[in-house]
């Protein structure tokens, strides 16, 4: 009884490897061809940590989150890789295996999902829907509402608020019941797919607050996915810079922020204004992230890329060390100057 | 309408004057009954904009920011108050402009959208979208047109702009629709431009350009701006004052750099202090306030922002909402307790 009240992340020992991604590649086939999302993508998650994805619109984020959780659309193949959760792989996985792994050891904040409430049912019944489908056992309805209001209060919503509809909660309280929902079954990771992206700034920094505390005290791991990169320096200790398809470079967020060594990272960083700090003139990224039906030969930033050498529209680099736990897939990182540097 | 400004020096005189703005929507439960209940969506506003200043206009979404710029551009009508415009010589009221007078306002003051993909029409070319005000306006011979078109693309970065003319929208990606919505927007060479969230729909990195591209226009041009986000980053980025509004009102205004590195109001400083920052070493000081924002419908005539207010007292649960407290400098508040 006490037990469905509990709320925790069922991960191991805070600081081991808990979702080990290696070398996945995905496509989406199309009647132009194959789509090429996710391409030889690897990273580690670790028990109680939150890492970021970022990156420009159509470079893969949303589709790399997607095949973590095998919930791709039909027209998408996984090609090669593996992804471990706790050392067991789930690519071979059948779908019936594989929907047990949902919500109760992976869950998702869904791009977008406060916007997909059903308008015709309270919040409150829509969680326990949730709980009814994915949790191990069967509770009780008494069981299952005081496991709603533990989940509302955590999430910092008021527990009487779940007998409400959808229309009745402003974007930000429709966002933190996603969250609760996100975390009904207790997982041991939670992907967060642009979770604040359309709420208004105070709305949206209550919400990262939220989550922090949540992946602090719960040690809960999380996997946060957001274009802003601000959002990403704000909450994740480590980070992941995606360009077409691509991770270009992974380490930790101090790092990477303090001495990017990806070109495209550092224009990024480059070209996001800040209210703090001295007022600068930012460094556009011309151009436009290619077509991932046909995407460039050798380094797909090379068409943008201020740095590229001749072999970087023949040969694709891989990731290299370039510090400790921080690689880089460039031919010529050695090249990129210090934040600031390029307009000087 | 409009009355002279022989008495004052040309160059001290603002372009744009606002003052006592107001629109308030009936929100009516039944056609046939008159609305008792309005939301107060812009409430008493003033403010002003120099020639080719940059006024920024932030707050949370929901606090009048657009409906302010739809009644400076005469999208929509003001249910009170005065919008005055500087032209040649004379100030011309907006806000009960004559309809004789339309053809010379819209000469003068353009918009630009939020939405690339909804503000230009899907039938129309580049080359008839941004030659539009210019055959409304009967402003020059077809060639000439044609060459102030080409002139435009060029300088917004559509080049060579042959290969744009005869483009439709779903041939361009977002980034480039933006860049042919300002072009349509100088093609006249407006003194006055109200942008509202131009950016906010684009990639960061096309995002610079158009921001570049537009304080780069704003020079050559020597157009004002009233340039609207909820992205605090960018308005300092664009902007040389700063305006913040709440639920109507506009509770502070001052130069950008001054505005932020001291804000008076408890609403600024809120805000100021939720703004995620792209540095992971930097500690934000955070203040935190109740509850979120919610629609002014019938707000009762004390502090707009008494309900999440840390600082709010007795004198402000009595008092009117308070006026502006001139700090000098051309910093503004509406506060009591400062
Ligand atoms: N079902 C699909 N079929 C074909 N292509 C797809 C499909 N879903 C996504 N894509 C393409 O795959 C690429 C990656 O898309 P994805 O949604 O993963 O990007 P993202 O980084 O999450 O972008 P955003 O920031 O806009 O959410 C894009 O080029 C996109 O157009
Ligand atoms: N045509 C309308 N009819 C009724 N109410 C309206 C209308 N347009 C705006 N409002 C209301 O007026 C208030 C101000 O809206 P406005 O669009 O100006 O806000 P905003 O600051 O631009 O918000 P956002 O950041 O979301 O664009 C809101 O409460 C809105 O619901
Ligand atoms: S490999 Fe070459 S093109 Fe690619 S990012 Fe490095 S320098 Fe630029
Ligand atoms: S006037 Fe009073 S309620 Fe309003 S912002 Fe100032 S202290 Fe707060
Ligand atoms: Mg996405
Ligand atoms: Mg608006």
């Amino acid at each position: 009884m006490a037990q469905t009240l509990h709320i925790e992340s069922r991960g191991g020992r805070v600081g081991t490897p808990l979702l080990e991604v290696q070398n996945l590649v995905m496509h989406y086939g199309t009647k132009e061809g194959e789509v090429s999302a996710v391409d030889n993508v690897s990273f580690t998650l670790n028990n109680g940590e939150a890492i970021g994805l970022v990156g420009e619109s159509g470079c893969g984020k949303t589709s790399v989150a997607l095949t973590l959780l095998r919930l791709l659309p039909d027209n998408s193949v996984i090609k090669g890789g593996d992804i471990k959760l706790d050392g067991e792989s789930l690519i071979d996985l059948d779908e019936e295996q594989m929907r047990r792994r949902r919500w109760r050891d992976i869950s998702m904040v869904f791009q977008g999902a406060m916007n997909s409430w059903n308008p015709v049912y309270r919040i409150g019944d829509q969680i326990r829907e949730a709980l009814r489908l994915h949790w191990p056992e069967t509770l009780t309805y008494q069981e299952e509402t005081d496991r709603i209001g533990a989940l509302f209060e955590l999430v910092g919503l008021n527990p009487v608020t779940m007998e409400r509809y959808p229309h009745e909660f402003s974007g930000g309280m429709r966002q933190r019941a996603v969250i609760a929902m996100a975390l009904s079954c207790n997982p041991k990771v939670i992907i967060a797919d642009e979770p604040t992206t359309a709420l208004d700034v105070i709305v949206q920094d209550q919400i990262l607050r939220e989550l922090k505390k949540i992946q602090q005290e719960l040690g809960m791991s999380i996997i946060y996915i957001s274009h802003d990169i601000a959002v990403i320096a704000e909450v994740t200790e480590r980070m992941g810079v995606m360009y077409a398809g691509k991770l270009v470079e992974l380490g930790s967020t101090l790092e990477v922020f303090h001495r990017p060594r990806h070109p495209y990272s550092y224009l990024l960083l480059s070209s996001t204004p800040s209210i703090t700090g001295p007022r600068r003139k930012l460094a556009p990224l011309e151009g436009e992230p290619p077509n991932l039906l046909n995407p460039p030969t050798g380094c797909r930033f090379h068409p943008r890329c201020p740095f590229a050498i001749d072999k970087c529209s023949s040969e694709e680099p891989g990731l290299v060390e370039v510090g400790e736990g921080h690689s880089v897939a460039c031919w010529n990182w050695q090249e990129v100057p210090e934040i600031g540097g390029l307009q000087k | 309408m409009s009355e002279t400004m022989a008495d004052a020096g040309a160059d001290t005189q603002p372009l744009i004057k606002v003052e006592n703005l107001r629109k308030l929507f009936p929100v009516s439960k039944s056609i046939f009954r008159e609305a008792h209940d309005f939301v107060h969506a812009v409430d008493g506003i003033d403010f002003e904009i120099a020639p080719g200043e940059s006024l920024g206009l932030v707050g949370e979404s929901g606090c009048g920011k657009s409906t302010t710029g739809r009644m400076l551009t005469k999208l929509t009508d003001a249910t009170s108050g005065q919008i005055l415009l500087a032209d040649e010589g004379e100030l011309i009221d907006i806000a009960s402009i004559q309809r004789s007078h339309m053809r010379r306002f819209r000469r003068r003051v353009q918009m630009i959208f939020q939405d690339p993909f909804e503000s230009l029409n899907p039938r129309r070319t580049v080359y008839d979208t941004v030659a539009e005000s210019l055959t409304v306006q009967r402003i020059g011979s077809v060639q000439q047109r044609e060459e102030r078109v080409a002139e435009l693309l060029h300088r917004v970065g559509l080049t060579p702009p042959e290969q744009f003319l005869f483009r439709y929208p779903h041939e361009l990606s977002g980034g480039q629709r933006q860049r042919v919505a300002i072009a349509r927007a100088l093609v006249i060479d407006p003194t006055f431009v109200v942008a509202d969230e131009p950016t906010s729909m684009l990639d960061v990195s096309i995002r610079i350009s158009i921001m570049d591209l537009m304080l780069k226009l704003a020079e050559e041009f020597n157009v004002s701006y009233l340039y609207i986000t909820h992205d605090l980053a960018v308005a300092r980025y664009m902007c040389d004052r700063i305006a913040v509004m709440y639920l109507g009102k506009i509770v502070e205004i001052a130069p950008t750099e001054e505005l932020l590195s001291n804000p008076q109001h408890p609403y600024t400083r809120a805000l100021l202090s939720a703004v995620p920052v792209p540095d992971p070493a930097h500690k934000r000081e955070r203040i935190d306030i109740k509850g979120g924002i919610s629609k002014a419908l019938n707000p009762p005539p004390v502090c707009r922002f008494i309900e999440r207010c840390p600082r709010a007292t007795d004198h402000c649960r009595t008092s009117d909402h308070p006026e502006f407290t001139d700090l000098g400098d051309g910093h503004f508040v509406a506060c009591y307790n400062l």
